[in-house]
């Protein structure tokens, strides 16, 4: 059965981080799955792509950790009943970008994830958005990932955009960091073009401050708990 | 042989793509396993960036694929040619790594890849080159975004466009091997080149 997508009208995202123009950046219509992509999914890809599979992916696309939960390359194991329909996790971004285009879709980029995510919950009630996301972040994982569809389904008709797992953005490496580890003696202005005006639009959205930061500390082949992702279409 | 063996079967494994196992073999699934018919790619380490696919377009309008670098060792970076501020200053420290080079520069490449799949067209690359006098041995690239995204998540070059079309992105200089192993990066603009000159001389020496 084909997933269901949903239409995310076209709107305005400001980036969380202040850019040179520090304009919003227009967002076309697009469709977006409605739910994560689970593990019975992401199993269908692996076993038509071989490639894909644990014992035969490439180093490069993805890391050691690679589906790491599953039993074997194409058997999710005893925990398959309850993990069936719970995000897949412990995927690259490669892993990721290759399944989307299997299913001739994309990944979302970050402004497209970020204009789908501000929409609020619509089945459940809420303080703000921002305390819910920090409630989830604050909550220990639970032994076994819960199923898609066991959050909220916001206004725009996606479930769990918020409170289940991290998603994969098209573009996760845009986030400029100040280059933490590296020579400090460096003026930061050198490592980045436009690094002098680095700066937050929205100083209270410490969730987003969390999530981007987080975006920013990935590479592509890195898999984690907890990191799963959706895909995406345009709308013509 | 040994190792030309041991590519052969690792790429075997890598593109292989049993239909029988799966009864309903369509299009999409295909495209997803396509075995690589470009004779070249038999020899492709698995730790080679060579591996990705997509095609890019020469300054020259010429459609390459990266393994077109295989060979020799290749100096790269990724650039946009409208920045005003730090990325002319990214293309000089590539031009005085190849001055610093001197006779050996004949045998590496010196690749710049474009962020911007939008304005730099092969045409805008082949201005910037004129404007820069690099010579024809030189290798600009334009590519798609999904390919330009690829390579620079591969390189874990960060980039970001902003709503007038411009770019914030890291200074980063990649030393590639022959076969496309990434050996050496190094970030930041106006660097000491000693040590990036030192990677290349001493790949050059392993010829």
């Amino acid at each position: 059965m084909e997933k269901k997508m949903v239409l995310v009208p076209a709107g305005k995202y400001l980036p969380f981080f202040i850019t040179k123009s520090n304009k919003p950046i227009a967002v076309d219509s697009f469709l977006m799955d409605e739910t994560a992509v689970t593990n019975a999914e992401f199993l269908e890809f692996v076993i038509a792509n071989k490639n894909w599979s644990r014992s035969n992916v490439n180093r490069l696309f993805a890391d050691t950790n690679y589906l790491k939960y599953w039993a074997s390359d194409y058997n999710i194991g005893i925990k398959n009943f309850q993990l069936i329909n719970s995000p897949v996790v412990y995927v690259s971004w490669f892993a990721a970008d290759a399944y989307c285009k299997w299913k001739r879709k994309r990944l979302p980029t970050v402004a497209e994830w970020e204009l789908a995510g501000s929409a609020l919950p619509k089945n459940i009630k809420i303080q703000s958005l921002t305390e819910y996301i920090l409630s989830w972040y604050n909550k220990p994982n639970l032994p076994v990932l819960p199923n898609i569809k066991s959050t909220y389904c916001n206004e725009y008709g996606l479930f769990d955009m918020h409170g289940l797992v991290w998603e994969w953005t098209f573009n996760f490496n845009s986030y400029i960091s100040s280059g933490d580890s590296r020579d400090t003696a460096n003026d930061e202005k050198n490592l980045f073009c436009a690094a002098g005006s680095i700066n937050v639009n929205d100083r209270k959205d410490y969730a987003a401050f969390l999530r981007f930061s987080y975006r920013g500390s990935l590479k592509g082949n890195y898999c984690i708990a907890n990191l799963g992702f959706r895909c995406a279409k345009n709308f013509k | 042989m040994k190792k030309i063996l041991l590519s052969v079967f690792i790429l075997t494994v890598l593109f292989s793509c049993s239909p029988k196992q799966n009864a309903p073999v369509d299009d999409k699934t295909k495209s997803c396993c396509k075995p690589a018919t470009d004779s070249t790619a038999k020899t492709i380490s698995t730790n080679s960036i060579f591996i990705l696919n997509d095609t890019f377009e020469t300054q020259n309008n010429k459609p390459v694929q990266l393994a077109l670098l295989q060979g020799k060792p290749t100096v790269l970076a990724m650039i946009f040619t409208h920045c005003t501020y730090a990325c002319p200053r990214l293309a000089h420290d590539m031009i005085s790594i190849a001055e610093q080079l001197g006779a050996n520069r004949d045998n590496l490449n010196m690749v710049m890849v474009s962020f911007d799949s939008e304005r730099d067209n092969p045409a805008a690359l082949k201005k910037f080159a004129d404007e820069n006098k690099l010579d024809a041995e030189w290798i600009l690239l334009h590519g798609s975004e999904q390919a330009v995204r690829t390579l620079s998540v591969l390189l874990n070059v960060q980039f970001e466009k902003d709503a007038e079309g411009n770019f914030s992105h890291s200074n980063i200089i990649t030393v590639l091997d022959k076969n496309g192993v990434l050996k050496f990066q190094k970030e930041g603009l106006n660097a000491q080149h000693d040590e990036t000159v030192a990677v290349i001389e001493k790949l050059l020496g392993e010829e």
